[in-house]
């Protein structure tokens, strides 16, 4: 049974929503909603700048907040270690939303939660999610965190540095960000907020 | 400077319904508790409140589907095919359901009397409990902190015991100064509860309508008929708002 990660370079990622358009179009993202975005940072003052381009989206936790809260199971983790939404089960309370600690999830206009799947249809046939394919400087990679071949398992072997999101929230993202641009790893809001 | 290419799902997810709802539901546990405290008195007043009880546990299910943008869909019936006990809201769906057929029961005189004032009780203590857990469950969010897990129950005491004093019952006004004075209190704190750019935040967003309400609070210990109308507003305002500005992820991301 694999256990699907997603590692995004920072080094080399631009900023250029190829990722986050490919992902709108494949899943028909509705308008106003996001299964994935792109935060750019500024940081530091010259001549010691850096600017963070990084990609946002569901992290697929190990250890989902937003899993346990939910009241009918609409939420749940495959044993790949996906976390999704079954619409059919979703009554749209929100839990899982409040939960998140990534802001990846959103209500659907159709009347449920939805949210980044790790594109769970295109791995049923093979294929790497749209935002993968799609990347043009090829700083995603994808696969089986249990291969030691895989995508990502090289990439994580190969950083400089790697790093998640609010790690402090305990939920054990499978979304890495391998060689953030600063020093000081991932940046915060709170360390931007005196601009 | 942070800038964005699309934007984090950030908005606003439960709003000034689901605030509806947190009233509430805290008015219908409230009512419940009561209802099943003079029915294990034996208080001729228990039918009545049982009454109350059931028309606001109904209302607040109402509400609850009413304000769902799946209530067409009809997924709710999940709800009670499946038990999430790490789920606030599932112990919710299941104390207020479980809840309004044992007072139903009480209504009609069915059943063994004490034994289902006793599972309202339980129930109701549920019902008291889940709106706050289901806000303090989110380690994520820096403004629902444990403390809200205590003034969820306080607050829905207040409300009900005002309605009962309202309603003129004369056994209601001692106990509903008492809960009114803790949830003022524990209200007081629980901005110095916060880590200081919580608090800030909490402030900025809500401190002057914060500050209007427990003053307005305060009115439940005057003298003459406005005393439960302050202590009702203030518990409502105060769960309205700890729901709606709560709605923040901090500054971690």
């Amino acid at each position: 049974m694999p256990r699907y990660a997603m590692a995004i370079d920072l080094s080399l990622c631009v900023g250029c929503a190829a990722c986050a358009v490919a992902c709108k179009m494949e899943n028909e993202v509705p308008p106003g909603a996001f299964n994935l975005w792109i935060r750019e940072r500024e940081l530091g003052t010259f001549p010691d700048l850096t600017v963070e381009f990084r990609p946002e989206q569901c992290l697929h936790c190990e250890n989902p907040p937003c899993v346990p809260v939910c009241p009918t199971g609409a939420s749940y983790q495959t044993p790949e270690g996906l976390v999704l939404v079954d619409p059919k089960k979703c009554i749209a309370c929100g839990a899982c939303v409040a939960a998140c600690p990534y802001d990846a999830r959103y209500l659907h206009p159709g009347g449920y939660v939805s949210k980044c799947t790790f594109c769970a249809h295109r791995l049923a046939q093979g294929k790497v999610p749209a935002c993968v394919e799609t990347c043009p400087t090829l700083c995603r990679t994808f696969g089986d965190l249990d291969d030691p071949n895989s995508p990502v398992s090289q990439a994580l072997r190969q950083a400089n540095r790697v790093d998640v999101l609010r790690p402090e929230m305990h939920t054990r993202p499978k979304l890495f960000y391998l060689n953030a641009p600063s020093k000081k790893g991932l940046s915060k809001e709170s360390e931007v907020r005196h601009d | 400077m942070t800038e964005f290419y699309g934007l984090p799902n950030a908005q606003e997810f439960w709003h000034w319904a689901n605030a509806l709802h947190f009233v509430l539901v805290g008015l219908a546990g409230g009512m419940a508790f009561l209802a099943a405290l003079l029915h294990l008195k034996a208080s001729e007043d228990a039918r009545r409140y049982t009454l109350f009880a059931l028309g606001l546990i109904a209302l607040d299910l109402f509400v609850l589907w009413a304000e769902s943008p799946a209530r067409f869909r009809f997924t709710h019936v999940w709800l009670f095919l499946s038990f999430h006990p790490g789920s606030p809201i599932g112990w919710g769906a299941w104390s207020l359901a479980l809840a309004f057929a044992s007072a139903l029961l009480l209504y009609l005189g069915k059943g063994p009397r004490r034994f289902l004032a006793w599972v309202l009780l339980l129930l109701s203590l549920v019902v008291l409990a889940y709106p706050g857990m289901a806000l303090a469950v989110n380690a994520n969010r820096p403004l629902w902190n444990a403390l809200l897990a205590g003034l969820f129950p306080v607050t829905a005491l207040t409300l009900a015991l005002g309605l009962a004093t309202l309603l003129q019952s004369p056994w209601a006004p001692y106990p509903f100064r008492l809960v009114a004075g803790l949830s003022l209190f524990l209200a007081f704190l629980y901005p110095l509860t916060l880590s200081p750019e919580a608090q800030a935040h909490f402030l900025e967003e809500g401190g002057v309508l914060y500050g209007l309400l427990l003053l307005v609070g305060l009115g439940a210990f005057a003298r003459g008929n406005l005393a439960p109308w302050a202590g009702f507003l203030a518990a409502s305002g105060l769960r309205a708002l700890w729901v709606l500005v709560g709605q923040w992820q901090g500054l971690g991301l």
